[in-house]
């Protein structure tokens, strides 16, 4: 595209992410610019500069109801609920180490969660999730103890030196997410669930994990990236 | 429900989307399924195409909802660009042999802010949007919004308004960056 030699080259550089998000890219130069975005943070940052900007666009396009099977389709395309969370920890474990992920790491957090319930008489089936990141990887695990007053928070895999606080969400469904308070890279930690959330810790709650501002979230709802998720699974 | 309370639940329901859960990806359908099945469709402009990219776009957010970043984007502006480029890409492989539309009247008319001020809650971003794009030239706005909303490439946009290719690239650019200033500012 030197057609236009009247722009000059800093302005040409801008202009892509522009020009992919606008839309009047042919198909190759498409896939050129995503597979540029996915190590060009300047790119990146530009491409959502102009999403979010142009995206006020959509607002001029009718809504259209589309038809009734659409969602059905979408749900058969889905995975299962049950097929997306390991069924044991030992199966998962096999599962982590078939990717070669930080597996050392993970057996001592899951000595950990094991050495807890051996002291503590099991009251009630033990709850434990695995929180993946966006490409499947293990990034914590979290037990709730026998007790079920507390929860084990270990870290499967060192993060980056990423100076954003770490922030631990209880998703219970059709609610807001709750803080259940900060976690530190590196290292487990033992956080007391609130009284009024204790008893809900069932195995169709989901665990998230955010990147905050230092200090935590300062609205109360995840503000920054979510960076793990898992659900409660029993033991 | 105002703007803000829409936003935070729709980006509560995607981090809940994003822990594996079916029943919020239901309620992110529900809230957005319309606005993003009307802008496949005024893309492709072609109902059971733009079936299936959208089916494609809802299987997209459930894998990559935990890319979803709040403090970032908007979880509208977030699907709205998915929505698009999923319908963009198929548009491109159905190949340039399509249909070349003359750019419709309402589109066309040098009033750079049509119908958008007859609106009574216009989103911040977007009031910023339509004065920007206010300031630009009356050819160069009706090009970049004809542009979004149809995903037409250079060739296309150039047949459609019956100029040659090089000004049609010089147009659009020319207005992109002068847009990109004035929304900085």
């Amino acid at each position: 595209m030197s057609d236009d030699d009247t722009i000059n080259p800093a302005d040409r550089g801008k202009l892509i992410a522009a020009e992919y998000v606008l839309g009047v890219l042919g198909a190759d130069e498409r896939r050129e610019v995503e597979r540029r975005l996915t190590q060009d943070p300047a790119l990146a940052s530009e491409v959502a500069f102009w999403e979010e900007r142009l995206g006020a666009l959509a607002d001029a396009v009718a809504p259209v109801t589309p038809p009734q099977h659409t969602w059905s389709r979408i749900e058969a395309a889905i995975p299962a609920a049950a097929a997306a969370r390991p069924t044991s920890l030992w199966q998962s474990l096999a599962f982590w180490r078939g990717f070669g992920i930080a597996s050392a790491t993970l057996a001592a957090a899951s000595i950990a969660a094991f050495a807890y319930f051996g002291f503590v008489p099991a009251a009630r089936p033990p709850l434990m999730a695995t929180l993946a990141g966006s490409r499947g990887q293990p990034n914590f695990v979290a037990a709730v103890t026998a007790t079920g007053d507390s929860l084990v928070v270990v870290p499967a895999t060192l993060l980056t030196n990423d100076p954003r606080a770490i922030e631990l969400w209880l998703i219970l469904p059709n609610q807001r997410p709750r803080s259940l308070g900060l976690i530190q890279p590196g290292e487990p930690i033992r956080l007391t669930i609130p009284p009024d959330l204790a008893g809900r810790l069932t195995a169709d709650a989901t665990l998230a994990v955010s990147l905050e501002p230092p200090g935590g979230s300062p609205t109360g709802q995840p503000t920054g990236p979510v960076i793990a998720s898992g659900k409660l699974t029993s033991l | 429900m105002d703007e803000d309370a829409t936003r935070s639940q729709l980006a509560a329901a995607l981090v809940r989307v994003a822990g594996g859960d079916h029943a919020a990806l239901r309620m992110v359908y529900q809230d957005t399924s319309a606005k993003l099945f009307g802008v496949c469709l005024r893309i492709l402009k072609d109902r059971s195409e733009a079936e299936d990219v959208l089916q494609d776009v809802y299987v997209t957010v459930w894998r990559k909802a935990a890319t979803f970043d709040p403090g970032r984007a908007s979880p509208i502006t977030w699907m709205v660009a998915i929505a698009r480029n999923r319908a963009i890409d198929r548009l491109r492989v159905r190949g340039a042999g399509g249909r070349l539309q003359p750019i419709e009247a309402a589109d066309a008319v040098s009033d750079p802010a049509p119908a958008a001020v007859e609106r009574v809650e216009l989103a911040q971003q977007h009031q910023r949007l339509t004065r920007c794009l206010g300031e630009l030239d009356a050819r160069h706005s009706t090009a970049i919004r004809a542009a979004f909303l149809d995903g037409a490439t250079y060739e296309e946009l150039a047949g459609r308004m019956n100029v040659p290719l090089g000004t049609m690239k010089s147009w659009i650019r020319r207005g992109l960056l002068k847009l990109r200033a004035c929304l900085e500012r």
